[in-house]
């Protein structure tokens, strides 16, 4: 009786877990997904932001002794820029370009910012000092029984949602959103409707890095370890999430991003801690072989 | 630039290009001539790998992000053949290429359905699982212990030794992948890759079978790099997963894209400028700067895209050359001779 | 092409005038990267070393000069690296490296050039079988693992131990040797579990290791993630104690309040050294300001060790190597900060390791020494 209720409590924290890094591959993912709804492009430099975020956050903080939330909305505010120069800078000379020039620079713009952080920061781990951190960060929430929450990990399930919901309105009630959804199905027939295309895309990368750089800040917090490669390994999980969910959805990109973070720690719980990093890969692979419209999303039909 | 592009296909800078990189080993470079030696066998490897990626996005236009994976298993299998089964390298190799066609086979026949993001996600998905077998399955690689002691090549009985010895076999490997490369691409097969480059429904519609030229394509491309990995595994004599990341894909694509996306001469012309930079900016640079090296490489990736698409030897030229030779070729036979007789 | 290869020349020729005056010993490990904070110990520690043999007259009236080489702890970069220092013909012995792998890539190199190398640092096993010219004054992997399983077992008294490693060959290596020995003396191994270097979420893993509620949890990897590991432990609740091996040794571990109680093997310690290592530690700490680990101790050593050989043979490769190799009993032992250095037929050599605990936020030598 004793080991079923602690088997259950087990499987309730492997899940909280779980949730949580879905939730924040999720929030990552959304950038991912609308990007690609938009422009077709996968911005591979996205996980970059994330990073960047991260990163941003802990220099205010740590070196220039903002207050934290004056850093956060900073950051945001900046990562949102940043998007829009990204886009600017490498992405719209090549819109006529073949797909396969703009993903090269996609890469290339991945490796350039991983490398300036890796000049800036340097290499090694970085972690927030106790004493800089909102003394809540630091406490558990709540256990029920033997599953233990923290706070950190309320802030980041409640922000992912706030963000969802908000992101929901803004693309279904909103013009802009509108605009967007018009440029999604066709460019050319949203430019002769009027609508400011490069702007409507600069508005969707604005959008998109701003998410990944909450997630950057709030992956930050949760585990307080600051890194170059973070946006490496959490990009390429965050895309796997928006195959999942079906590339071009925004329910798609949570659902994706829930579903990948309990099975990857699920995975690692009972299959294989070895083998953690190639469920997020296997997933990916056998998404897209076998439902590339992933699990919401509409099949794509290349116009001929 | 066009002077130099007509230099570099003149025959007599081909004859002195060659001329010198065969007594290159003996060259007087005092103390560092090993050290040279090496940069440049690692050069002549690259140029190989380099020539056998080439074929998927330069020939086909498919970007193949997961080549370090063929890469790893032509060296593993290498390594573990001739440590486990004391087999010489000249039996090795072919099993090690065939080793990664084989895999080529397997990843591309349901993969190079997909379109272009698609495949090239895959790709690189199928890479870092093969790094995480190699690095999990202990039993079979030793995993991050690494696979010490593999046997050096050896010829007529003679152990290979001397850094010049590897040198000649790179060029030699060299030339038997240059060989192939341009024989395909001039090659019925060849035509259908351009073709599907170019243009994947219209060459459909004309009649080429795509997936079975991707997957011949993706396999040769795979065998390549499985011989490249099994030279490498040779040359070191200790192969390792860290060997094998992700980066390695992006150096390769890298010398491609500058080189020029299909240009034969371009790749190579590529590898022999970014791999020597790469020991460059270690003299030159500070540590903490040469750590971020891939920051040029980023550069130079985004750069290309936005001003050189076609690289530096651009792969148009060519083309056009060989299309008219091959017309002229066609005119030639007998078939458009005035007297040919039909059945 | 040309131009390149004139650079390489001219620069390598400008490098050659260089060092014409002095003799050069260069020192192989990562001096930047991931584990730079391990580097940065091994520099310090050589640098050292090179200032108070030059101060008392160099070698044989030489100056002597350290040359720093970073591999970033990769071992394609370790074997450029090692190319690069066994052809240049006025090496006649090298340091290095740091990370085992690094120095199996490195090992062929220098074992064609004939070219004589201590390792301070690399503690996997099959490095000195390899090769006759590689020698280490630091012990094994297995030796380490054996160690922390018999200090476990007597002075700790654990019965259920979990191990979670991280999946390279240091952690590996010390998780089959604590295993093997663990097993012997009827420690129970509960479970292992794996993590690599780019994660920073360990709570799946360690979810699990809390349902098992071990008596401790053994972690033979390396600092950033060791902190980190601990941290998100405490943060689910899981009531345990924690050990690991010199990977842990780091002063980033001390700054992490909740690691109070860990405790860590180390071949070198400041407050249990002997007479000949005061004044190393006092001129360590009038430098850089805090008590060296044992990368700085060991490089010391390996530096004294390397300098005392050419002193006595001169800069002949072959020489060296052989006087090294002579260098086989407690009578003939090198006497350094880390006691007596001597090999054994491998290369390898015996050496005690001690146990130091984080106390109040800092390092201290544990009052029970394993005997």
């Amino acid at each position: 009786m004793e080991s079923l209720l602690e088997q259950s409590s087990l499987i309730l924290q492997q899940l909280v877990n779980g949730i949580t890094l879905g939730g924040v591959y999720a929030l990552i993912a959304v950038g991912y997904t609308m990007v690609y709804g938009v422009i077709q492009l996968i911005n591979f430099a996205h996980g970059e932001i994330y990073m960047l975020g991260a990163f941003l956050t802990f220099t205010m903080v740590t070196t220039l002794h903002l207050p934290f939330f004056v850093a956060i909305l900073l950051t945001i505010m900046l990562c949102a820029c940043f998007g829009i120069i990204l886009d600017f800078v490498a992405y719209r000379p090549l819109r006529k370009a073949p797909r396969l020039a703009a993903l090269i620079t996609a890469i290339g713009m991945s490796l350039f910012l991983q490398n300036l952080a890796l000049l800036i920061w340097g290499s090694q781990i970085k972690s927030y000092p106790r004493e800089v951190l909102p003394a809540i960060f630091s406490k558990a929430a709540f256990s029920l029984g033997d599953v233990f929450i923290s706070w950190i990990q309320v802030f980041i399930l409640s922000v992912t949602v706030i963000a969802m919901f908000m992101l929901h309105i803004i693309i279904h009630k909103t013009k802009v959103g509108t605009a967007m959804r018009a440029v999604s199905q066709d460019k050319t027939t949203a430019a002769l409707m009027g609508i400011a295309v490069n702007r409507v895309i600069s508005f969707t990368f604005a959008i998109g890095s701003a998410m990944g750089a909450m997630a950057g800040i709030m992956v930050g917090l949760y585990y307080n370890a600051i890194f170059p490669h973070m946006g490496y390994m959490a990009g390429v999980k965050a895309f796997a999430a928006a195959v999942l969910g079906g590339i071009g959805s925004v329910p798609g990109a949570m659902l994706g991003g829930g579903v990948l973070g309990i099975a990857e720690v699920l995975g690692a719980g009972y299959l294989s801690s070895e083998y953690r990093d190639g469920i997020s890969y296997a997933v990916m692979i056998l998404v897209i072989l076998f439902k590339p419209a992933g699990l919401i999303g509409k099949p794509l039909t290349e116009k001929v | 630039m066009q002077k130099i592009q007509n230099f570099i296909k003149s025959p007599k800078a081909k004859a002195v290009l060659i001329c010198l990189v065969l007594v290159l080993p003996w060259l007087p470079l005092g103390g560092s001539t090993n050290y040279v030696l090496r940069i440049l066998t690692t050069v002549v490897l690259y140029m190989c790998l380099a020539l056998g990626l080439n074929i998927v996005p330069g020939f086909n236009g498919l970007l193949d992000l997961g080549y370090v994976g063929f890469y790893g298993i032509g060296a593993y299998t290498a390594g573990l053949l001739s440590i486990h089964y004391n087999m010489p390298f000249w039996v090795v190799v072919p099993l090690a290429a065939m080793n990664g066609a084989l895999w080529g086979i397997l990843l591309g026949t349901p993969t190079l359905r997909l379109t272009g993001d698609y495949f090239a996600i895959v790709t690189f998905g199928f890479s870092e699982l093969v790094v995480l077998v190699i690095r999990n399955e202990l039993w079979l690689t030793r995993g991050p212990m690494g696979l010490p002691g593999i046997s050096p090549p050896s010829i007529f009985g003679h152990t290979f030794m001397y850094d010049w010895e590897y040198f000649y076999l790179a060029l030699f490997m060299l030339m038997i992948v240059i060989v192939v490369v341009s024989r395909l691409q001039d090659s019925r097969i060849g035509r259908a890759w351009f073709a599907i480059r170019e243009d994947d429904i219209a060459a459909q519609c004309s009649g080429v079978n795509l997936i079975k030229y991707k997957v011949t394509a993706f396999a040769i491309s795979a065998a390549i790099g499985g011989m490249g990995g099994a030279f490498y595994a040779k040359w070191f004599r200790f192969i390792h997963p860290d060997m094998f990341k992700f980066w390695e894909s992006i150096l390769i694509l890298c010398l491609v894209v500058l080189g020029g996306l299909g240009s034969i001469t371009g790749t190579m012309l590529g590898a022999l400028v970014l791999i020597p930079l790469s020991e460059i900016l270690r003299m030159v640079l500070p540590q903490s700067m040469f750590n971020a090296r891939y920051m040029i490489y980023g550069l130079v990736l985004v750069m290309m895209m936005r001003w050189r698409p076609d690289g530096l030897i651009p792969f148009v030229r060519d083309q056009e050359n060989k299309a008219l030779k091959i017309k002229n070729r066609i005119l030639n036979t007998k078939a458009f001779q005035p007297a040919a007789d039909k059945e | 092409m040309k131009r390149i290869f004139c650079l390489m020349l001219a620069l390598t020729m400008i490098a050659g005038i260089a060092w014409a005056e002095t003799i050069t010993i260069p020192v192989a490990s990562p001096y930047t990267g991931q584990l730079a904070s391990f580097g940065e110990g091994v520099k310090n520690g050589a640098l050292l070393k090179a200032e108070e043999i030059n101060a008392a007259g160099g070698i044989n009236g030489k100056q002597l000069e350290i040359s720093l080489e970073d591999e970033l702890c990769d071992p394609k970069e370790a074997a450029t690296v090692a190319t690069k220092i066994a052809n240049n013909p006025k090496i006649g012995i090298v340091v290095g490296h740091l990370c085992s792998s690094a120095t199996l890539a490195a090992l062929p190199i220098y074992r064609d050039a004939k070219l004589p190398a201590i390792t301070p640092a690399s503690t996997n096993v099959s490095i000195g079988k390899m090769s006759p010219y590689y020698f280490r004054d630091v012990y094994r992997d297995d030796f380490q693992g054996l160690f922390l399983a018999q200090y476990a077992h007597q002075i700790k008294g654990y019965k259920k131990v979990a191990v979670f490693y991280e999946v390279n060959d240091y952690s590996m290596g010390l998780m089959l040797a604590f295993m093997k020995e663990a097993k012997k003396l009827g420690i129970k191994i509960l479970g292992t579990e794996a993590y690599t270097s780019d994660t920073s979420d360990f709570k799946p893993q360690l979810t699990k290791f809390k349902m098992m509620k071990p008596d401790a949890i053994f972690i033979p990897g390396y600092a950033p993630q060791g902190t980190l590991i601990v941290s998100q432990a405490v943060g689910l609740g899981l009531k345990t104690e924690f050990f690991g091996a010199d990977g842990l040794d780091d002063d980033l571990m001390t700054k992490n309040p909740d690691a109070e109680g860990l405790f860590v093997t180390t071949p070198f310690l400041p407050d249990k050294a002997g007479p000949e290592a005061e004044s190393f530690i006092k001129a360590y700490n009038k430098k850089h300001g805090k008590d060296p680990n044992w990368f700085a101790a060991n490089t010391y050593d390996a530096v004294g060790i390397a300098a005392q050989a050419i002193e006595h043979v001169g800069l002949d490769r072959e020489k060296i190597r052989n006087y090294l190799a002579s260098i086989d009993s407690k009578e003939k032992a090198y006497v350094g900060v880390t006691g007596k250095t001597y090999f054994d037929e491998n290369g390898d050599c015996l050496k005690s390791a001690f146990i130091k605990v984080i106390k109040d936020g800092k390092w201290v030598g544990a009052e029970k020494q394993l005997r």
